[in-house]
């Protein structure tokens, strides 16, 4: 098995990398980074309803559909991907899924450790802190003949940039994102202080592997892998691939294991209502609503945002939470039900 | 109905390599996961399949589906043309879960050539295969 050790890399090979030597069925651990930022969707995910084009277009982030399951992210040169492509008949695969991340990740956490940063593996995909904020986040997928499992190493992390490429229905949601990951993202550089030398990171990931692959035999880019991957680049960046539809839909953005920010709209008869929660195993821990429909005493609107926190997005509970307040309060707002309220929540049955 | 260990295995059925089952209906070939793929992959959240009318060759990847941020592939078994897709569980692909060899059928294949089903595993031949997958994938679950 081969490890590619490799600088900063142009454009999306970065990425592309792990694809072509998955579709060559070579076998390696890959690490790199990219040179310039960009943008990644999770294969079932839509371009179009996901990322804010328009701004990654104006600021030259790339947007590239990758061939690993998961969600949007956001990647530059302050973060070291490590990229495992082995073949599936190799023993060390299993397609018990869950056994390869925990196998995969532990030389991560070994490396996090042997920087002073205790963490461990949270399933199905994260690795977290003893605090429980995430520092690395992980997908994998089936390439050719190959099971890639990928990853990064957050140095350092720009918030704000990877709250501005997504897409949101309304700009002051973006604000609940970017507080949510600060609060449960973190990096080595908000844990140390400071950034380790790269190049020992990087050091450290490849012996941890080597306890797993046994002694890795240092390989290079070759002109024709170059060659295949400008190759691989028009096909994954074209509107074909990178506009296709897909069943998924869009309701939120997944911060890290259990928390996501849930943001809807619903347009009830009294007006539209918006909703932006952020929500920990189904709890509601924030919550704001807004809109346009009139809620009389407006004041008493924040009251209702607190007699909502804290509890299980579960329908029957928060319709009755509603109710009470209502009750209790004697608010009006006229063509705007407890059931709208839900709707905009995207509170299911 | 066979079962080998925790894992519905009908003896009707044909085999792919490649985890999908192969029901043979006349002319055509009822397609499906098979119950050790979907049990060690987890809850399917996605999934893409080839469309009605498409030519596909046996062995080939045509289809994809998600889980736990896996992204697997579908196979075609045999080769021929694409005559019908399960609707229902693209919207709700965790029928593959929960009624694999039933509800969760995946697509329907009008054979190009039936001889391909040789190709296959059936029988004892499939059993004795899956008990070797079980050993290797899924060791350390027992």
């Amino acid at each position: 098995m081969y490890v590619f050790n490799l600088d900063k890399l142009s454009r999306q090979q970065s990425m592309l990398i792990f694809h072509l030597l998955a579709r060559m069925g070579v076998e390696a651990l890959v690490l790199v980074s990219p040179k310039i930022p960009l943008a990644s969707i999770g294969y079932f995910q839509n371009a179009e309803e996901e990322m804010d084009l328009r701004f990654c277009k104006k600021t030259n982030i790339p947007v590239m559909r990758r061939e690993v399951g998961g969600g949007a992210t956001y990647l530059d040169e302050n973060q070291i991907f490590h990229q495992v492509i082995i073949r599936k008949d190799n023993p060390i695969f299993s397609r018990n899924i869950s056994e390869n991340y925990e196998r995969f990740s532990l030389p991560v956490i070994e490396t996090y450790r042997e920087f002073g940063i205790e963490t461990g593996f949270h399933p199905v995909n994260d690795i977290l802190t003893k605090e429980g904020r995430k520092i690395d986040g992980e997908g994998s997928g089936d390439i050719g003949d190959c099971f890639v499992w990928v990853g990064g190493i957050l140095l350092d992390f720009d918030y704000q940039v990877m709250s501005r490429v997504l897409k949101v229905p309304e700009e002051k949601f973006r604000d609940k994102i970017y507080k949510s990951m600060k609060e449960n993202l973190t990096t080595m550089k908000k844990e140390l202080g400071q950034i380790p030398p790269r190049e020992e990171i990087k050091s450290v990931l490849i012996e941890k592997f080597e306890k797993i692959f046994g002694k890795l035999e240092p390989a290079n880019l070759t002109s024709t892998m170059i060659r295949e991957m400008e190759k691989l680049e028009k096909e994954f960046t074209s509107p074909a691939f990178l506009f296709k539809k897909t069943p998924r839909i869009s309701k939120g953005v997944k911060i890290r294991e259990g928390v996501e920010v849930i943001y809807g709209i619903h347009k009830a008869k009294g007006g539209l209502i918006r909703a932006a929660q952020e929500v920990e195993k189904e709890i509601i821990n924030e919550i704001s609503l807004s809109g346009d429909f009139t809620f009389y005493p407006k004041d008493y609107l924040e009251g209702l945002e607190g007699k909502l926190k804290g509890n299980v997005r579960e329908k029957s509970l928060l319709n009755s939470k509603i109710e009470e307040f209502y009750d209790k309060e004697k608010v009006q707002s006229p063509g705007v039900e407890s059931e709208d309220f839900l709707k905009a929540m995207k509170v299911e049955e | 109905m066979a079962k080998v260990e925790e894992y519905d295995m009908p003896d009707e059925l044909y085999y792919h390599k490649e985890f999908m089952w192969v029901r043979v209906e006349g002319e055509e070939a009822v397609v499906g996961l098979n119950d050790f793929s979907q049990k060690l992959a987890g809850e399917i959240s996605y999934i893409e399949m080839p469309e009605e009318g498409d030519e596909v060759k046996q062995d080939e990847a045509i289809g994809s589906y998600e889980t736990g941020k896996w992204l697997g592939k579908l196979y075609a078994p045999v080769s021929g043309e694409v005559t019908a897709m399960n609707e229902e569980v693209e919207d709700e692909p965790t029928l593959v879960n929960k009624d694999p060899y039933g509800e969760g059928w995946l697509f329907k294949i009008k054979m190009g050539d039936p001889a391909q089903l040789d190709n296959l595993m059936k029988g004892e031949e499939a059993i004795e295969w899956l008990k070797g997958e079980i050993a290797k994938h899924a060791k350390e679950k027992k």
